[in-house]
């Protein structure tokens, strides 16, 4: 015990949690002088809070170590993970100014909570203990049920925020049940790796089975999988927009993190009890989403149910991990990592455009996007390029995406999983395409030019590049995912 | 002896919990099922002192039995809820019985399974020491410790801002 008091902490190691935390203070307090018409501020210190943090993070670029006994690891998954934290982050943040400045009051305390939701996913990504993984997804989710409450004169976000709430903490006690379940088999371990010793020559099948499905129940609300996503869509619809974007990318992407890390270092051992638990997540995931999403007429809604749909192809790359083999599990946790990132860029870039459309000249409905194209080709053409990419159609990157995953299938042969996700591309190309054909081959029914803030054209422009890039040549994500390997 | 006292000790606690909480979730008068609930939150307290861990029984009174379920009095009082027998069912009973019944018979079949036999030596020295905790605090566990230090001010400062009247 002495010895464990006086080994140092990595001050490095963590230093974009500190930079993160310290602007976030610095939020909250710069806004406590700033006059009601200057609370905008809030937004470009924060940016700058967010790039700081991504500096921080590349300056690691390279290293491997791990701090406070081990259970925290700086790895080049954790790496790549807080980089796209950071992009979701300013991301969001661009998204987040027009509609905060001109609509609601509390920016101040908004900024605060997204940066402090936003260091939870940046501790998920290097945490490798139970009790850390427990206590940044809480931060991700706490901030969250009170931004969906922000436009508190709405009963809408009321209910949404409520739903969420209870449907938040109903999940986080499943899991923290299972947690304590981990903690008395591994006999007081919370270290992920001396959990999975203590797990291995256990032979206590049924509890570690009944443990690790109360965490997978827990994680399931997180990253809204069928049969746990009931609260998405009516959370996001009535959150506040951008918030609905960063529910759907940094919150979800946060349970996948801890999901991914407690399966790769504490559980790969009895993979064979969770791996068809996973597989019959990700088909209902993918089918139940596809299928609703088919009927929606308002955008948010669409991109909730397109959403889970997509939850649904990342936990296909979770149903393959086989210990046995490790060229397939490689494969498959490098497949659900280029999902993941390129997931974040257009689910964003499909929000911002939505967003951007209904503050600017427009609304939610998508029967309202008829002949968007003449309105405004620019918008109408960075949304058409956000949701061929959500469809997993050429010339945008979420077309490797699917099809990494879809390899990463076959080669694990597990083909009656690869026909399913065959058929939900071709459901999901339906609705991403029914919108796009609206947009440009319908008569406008509302009036006048839509005018988007050039800050916000300049981020979406620049996430559409992006995805265009990584396209044209993947290399660019797949060798990056490549060296993350856990 | 002293394991037939602690033996005793352990059934009279639980029957009192399990008592409490089935009053928790049957009772039709909210005030009372937060009382109920004290029933089992001082339950817990007296398992861990039990397991010889005082300064988790500690926590959790003082916690949970003097914050939370205050909290929860003094919430209904002042928001002028609906304090006296109200019907908060929702024709669900049968069900919700089952699903517990289920999840009760399951976990503790296979609990039973997983832990029969084993014992824990339990003496002051092996016991879980308020220093030890200290020292875990602030050593290996000092990151998630700060974590939750942001993960309070978060809320606080939520909790301000829904509260606050516009």
């Amino acid at each position: 015990m002495q010895g464990a008091l006086t080994s140092p902490v990595d001050w490095h190691a963590i230093a974009p949690e500190l930079v993160l935390t310290a602007f976030a203070c610095l939020v909250l307090v710069v806004d406590l002088f700033l006059a009601e018409r200057a609370k905008w501020l809030a937004m470009p210190l924060s940016a700058i809070g967010v790039l700081a943090t991504g500096a921080a993070t590349l300056s690691l670029v390279g290293s491997e170590r791990t701090t406070l006994s081990g259970s925290y690891e700086i790895d080049a998954f954790a790496l790549l993970l807080k980089g796209l934290f950071c992009v979701i982050g300013f991301i969001v943040l661009a998204i987040s100014f027009d509609y905060f400045r001109s609509g609601i009051r509390y920016q101040g305390e908004y900024y605060f909570l997204l940066l402090c939701s936003l260091l939870g996913g940046l501790v998920m990504s290097s945490a490798r203990d139970l009790v850390t993984i427990f206590i940044a997804i809480e931060l991700i989710s706490v901030p969250g049920f009170i931004m969906t409450g922000l436009r508190k004169g709405d009963p809408k976000s009321n209910e949404a925020s409520l739903k969420f709430f209870l449907f938040g903490v109903l999940s986080t006690a499943v899991m923290l049940y299972g947690m304590s379940l981990i903690y008395g088999l591994s006999g007081g371990a919370t270290r992920l790796d001396r959990i999975r010793e203590a797990i291995d020559g256990s032979g206590n099948e049924p509890l570690v089975m009944l443990s690790v499905f109360f965490v997978v129940v827990g994680f399931g609300f997180k990253i809204s999988a069928v049969p746990f996503h009931f609260w998405a869509p009516d959370t996001y619809e009535g959150a506040p927009s951008p918030v609905a974007a960063f529910l759907s990318t940094a919150s979800k992407i946060g349970g996948f993190v801890g999901l991914l890390v407690l399966m790769f270092k504490a559980f790969p051992e009895v993979a064979d009890i969770w791996r068809p638990v996973f597989a019959v997540l990700a088909t209902l995931t993918m089918t139940v989403g596809n299928l609703i999403a088919l009927k929606q007429r308002h955008i948010i809604r669409l991109l909730a149910y397109s959403g889970i749909a997509q939850s649904g192809y990342i936990l296909v790359a979770l149903a393959l991990i086989d210990p046995s083999s490790p060229g397939v599990s490689r494969q498959a946790l490098e497949s659900a990592l280029v999902y993941i990132a390129i997931y974040a860029v257009m689910d964003l870039g499909a929000f911002a455009a939505a967003v951007a459309y209904a503050r600017r000249g427009g609304t939610y409905f998508i029967d309202d996007y008829a002949g968007l194209w003449q309105r405004s080709p620019v918008l109408a053409t960075l949304l058409t390029g956000f949701l061929l990419s959500l469809a997993g159609a050429p010339p945008m990157a979420g077309a490797w995406a699917k099809l990494f995953v879809f390899l990463a299938t076959i080669n694990a042969q597990v083909y009656w999983l690869a026909v399913v996700m065959g058929v939900n591309a071709v459901i999901a190309a339906w609705y991403y395409l029914a919108v796009v054909k609206r947009m440009f081959f319908e008569a406008p029914e509302l009036e006048g030019p839509v005018e988007v803030p050039y800050f916000l054209r300049a981020v979406m422009g620049v996430a559409a590049l992006a995805l265009l890039v990584v396209f044209i040549y993947p290399p660019v994500i797949t060798e990056l995912a490549e060296r993350s390997i856990l | 002896m002293a394991a037939l006292a602690q033996e005793i000790l352990f059934w009279a606690l639980a029957v009192m919990m399990g008592i409490a909480a089935i009053g928790v979730v049957t009772s039709r008068n909210v005030v009372h099922a937060a009382l109920y609930l004290v029933g089992t939150l001082m339950g817990a307290a007296a398992l861990y002192i039990l397991l010889l861990a005082e300064f988790v029984a500690w926590v959790q009174v003082l916690v949970y039995v003097g914050a939370i379920v205050v909290l929860m009095l003094f919430g209904l009082m002042l928001t002028r809820a609906p304090i006296g027998r109200a019907n908060f069912d929702n024709d669900q009973r049968l069900m919700s019985a089952l699903t517990a019944l289920a999840v009760f018979g399951v976990t503790s079949y296979i609990m039973v399974r997983a832990f029969e036999g084993q014992t824990i030596d339990l003496t002051r020295e092996t016991g879980t020491l308020t220093s030890s905790i200290g020292e875990v605090i602030f050593s290996t566990y000092v990151l998630p410790f700060e974590v939750v230090s942001v993960l309070l001010l978060a809320a606080l400062v939520g909790a301000v801002v829904i509260a606050r009247r516009d």
